[in-house]
């Protein structure tokens, strides 16, 4: 018998702040968590802006001192968020059906700047003097490794690689899990950690990113006119997905259910969207469809809005198609505008600030919309937040690689 | 204990954080007494190899036990060199 899935914990570090109050908080006042680089030189970088995580973000101290120095900072980002997860579910652990517990963790690069480290000492001492480290470092399926030994979860455990889509789609797979009955709870969500000179200088070959160094808090600015790219961000987003009659069975306070799932791919190129926005489509009607819903239902579209010129574009198109002349009424932001992009980390936080947007009833605004453009015409919820009644909400995430992910929540 | 006495507790203690660092003594064995297991013990030689730019072969690894026998290893090591 399948089960309904419903989220009952929630938690997230980004350049907005560690938790997810404070990051509700800095959403609905649309504070742009954007600023210059200080992880690593990088004056010669076309680029020179970035959203990163503060110091101290550890702030209710998740890390175990001993893993400290032994953790990637994408891991270390993924044992907070799991942290405050673990502990808004009252989940107490290790779990006394450790089996019917799972983890999945996507992540788009993993420990880049571990590997970068690396290749460093190959050239300047040799092989032989890699840090025994390096690998544990670096593999992404550590992450969900050591949240498994942190936690007692011994049930199905992955990490999961797709780009700016690896967040959602490890909590669409999770929720695939639960629904089928194959576990009753699963920690899922992203992390990443690339503000490196390796990732800047490719995405940057891309032209991907956004080159308006002068005004970093400006630069991310999704669906506007004078878009020139994304800002690249670091970060985590982890949630307790769990059945709905465990949850009840234990009194848990239950966030949001989830509905639906989409997982498409638009088949179509290595890094640009298909132009009719197929598989954007396609993966938003999946999800309307397993939730036996008229897309008009949906009240809030956390948009993928990169503030790329084609994403935007398209993902517009998109939304229209599936809404069609109610395609005016659905408030759309991307938080992106505020929090810049974090990879495989977006799509799990932008998931919770979905289910946040639920249950505040306050949609976060799209800062930034200045000049809006003759191709982005819907409502974006320019520069200022707005109240709202939200039961249903999409998160979009879209992939290079051309993954698509949509998950639809539910008011409970 | 000496300058690199010393230093060799620190790096020890940089890995072995759950330990005590007063309970380092000289004659201390890494991992019978200061519980270190394998990730720890390479952990350690590649600090240690980093901080006094020389490498540790395994099976040189095998003949240390205490933190007095790394400290003589080192001083042997910086003899030949």
């Amino acid at each position: 018998m399948q089960q309904r899935v419903v989220v009952t914990g929630m938690g997230m570090v980004t350049c907005l702040g560690t938790g997810v109050a404070t990051n509700w908080e800095a959403l609905s006042a649309g504070r742009s968590g954007i600023g210059p680089i200080s992880l690593f030189d990088a004056s010669d970088c076309y680029t020179r802006i970035a959203g990163e995580v503060a110091p101290h973000f550890d702030s209710a101290r998740h890390i175990p001192v001993k893993e400290y120095r032994r953790l990637d900072r994408f891991q270390q980002f993924a044992l907070v968020a799991a942290g405050e997860a673990i502990d808004d579910s009252g989940i107490s652990c290790p779990p006394e059906n450790p089996y019917r517990f799972g983890v999945i963790v996507g992540s788009g690069m993993g420990g880049l700047a571990t590997i970068e480290k690396g290749v460093e000492v190959i050239r300047t001492k040799g092989p032989s003097r890699i840090s025994p480290l390096m690998i544990i470092m670096s593999v992404i399926n550590l992450s969900p490794g050591m949240l498994a030994i942190k936690y007692g979860f011994r049930g199905p455990n992955f990490g999961l690689v797709n780009a700016c889509a690896s967040g959602a789609s490890a909590i669409g797979e999770a929720y695939r899990l639960v629904r089928e009955g194959c576990v009753d709870v699963v920690l899922a969500g992203g992390t990443e950690a690339v503000i490196t000179s390796l990732s800047v200088g490719g995405f940057n070959a891309l032209r991907a990113l956004s080159t308006r160094n002068d005004e970093p808090q400006r630069a991310s600015r999704p669906f506007d006119a004078e878009r020139d790219g994304f800002v690249l961000a670091e970060g985590s987003g982890m949630l307790v997905l769990e059945a709905r009659e465990h949850a009840r069975a234990r009194d848990a306070s239950i966030h949001a259910e989830i509905v639906g799932y989409g997982a498409t791919d638009d088949a179509f190129h290595f890094v640009m969207p298909d132009p009719q926005g197929d598989g954007a489509y396609w993966a938003m009607k999946q999800a309307v469809e397993e939730a036996s819903i008229e897309p008009s239902r949906i009240d809030y579209i956390n948009a993928h809005g990169t503030s790329t010129d084609l994403n935007d574009k398209i993902e517009t198109l998109a939304i229209k198609r599936l809404m069609g002349p109610t395609a005016n009424k659905v408030a759309i932001s991307s938080t992106k505008s505020m929090t810049g992009h974090m990879i495989g980390a977006a799509g799990a936080v932008e998931a919770i600030y979905s289910i946040m947007s639920i249950k505040t009833g306050v949609i976060p605004p799209t800062i930034n919309l200045d000049f809006p453009s003759p191709e982005c015409d819907l409502d974006y919820t320019p520069n200022k937040a707005v109240s709202r009644t939200v039961d249903y909400a999409i998160s979009n995430s879209f992939a290079f690689g051309g993954q698509n992910a949509s998950l639809l929540f539910k008011r409970v | 204990m000496d300058e690199l006495d010393k230093r060799v507790v620190d790096l020890i203690a940089e890995v072995l954080v759950d330990v005590n660092k007063e309970n380092i003594q000289l004659n201390s064995k890494i991992v019978a007494d200061l519980g270190a297991e394998s990730l720890d013990i390479y952990d350690i030689i590649a600090l240690l190899e980093d901080e006094f730019d020389m490498e540790i072969t395994d099976e040189e690894v095998e003949k240390i036990q205490t933190v007095q026998d790394v400290a003589d290893f080192i001083r042997e090591h910086k003899k030949r060199s």
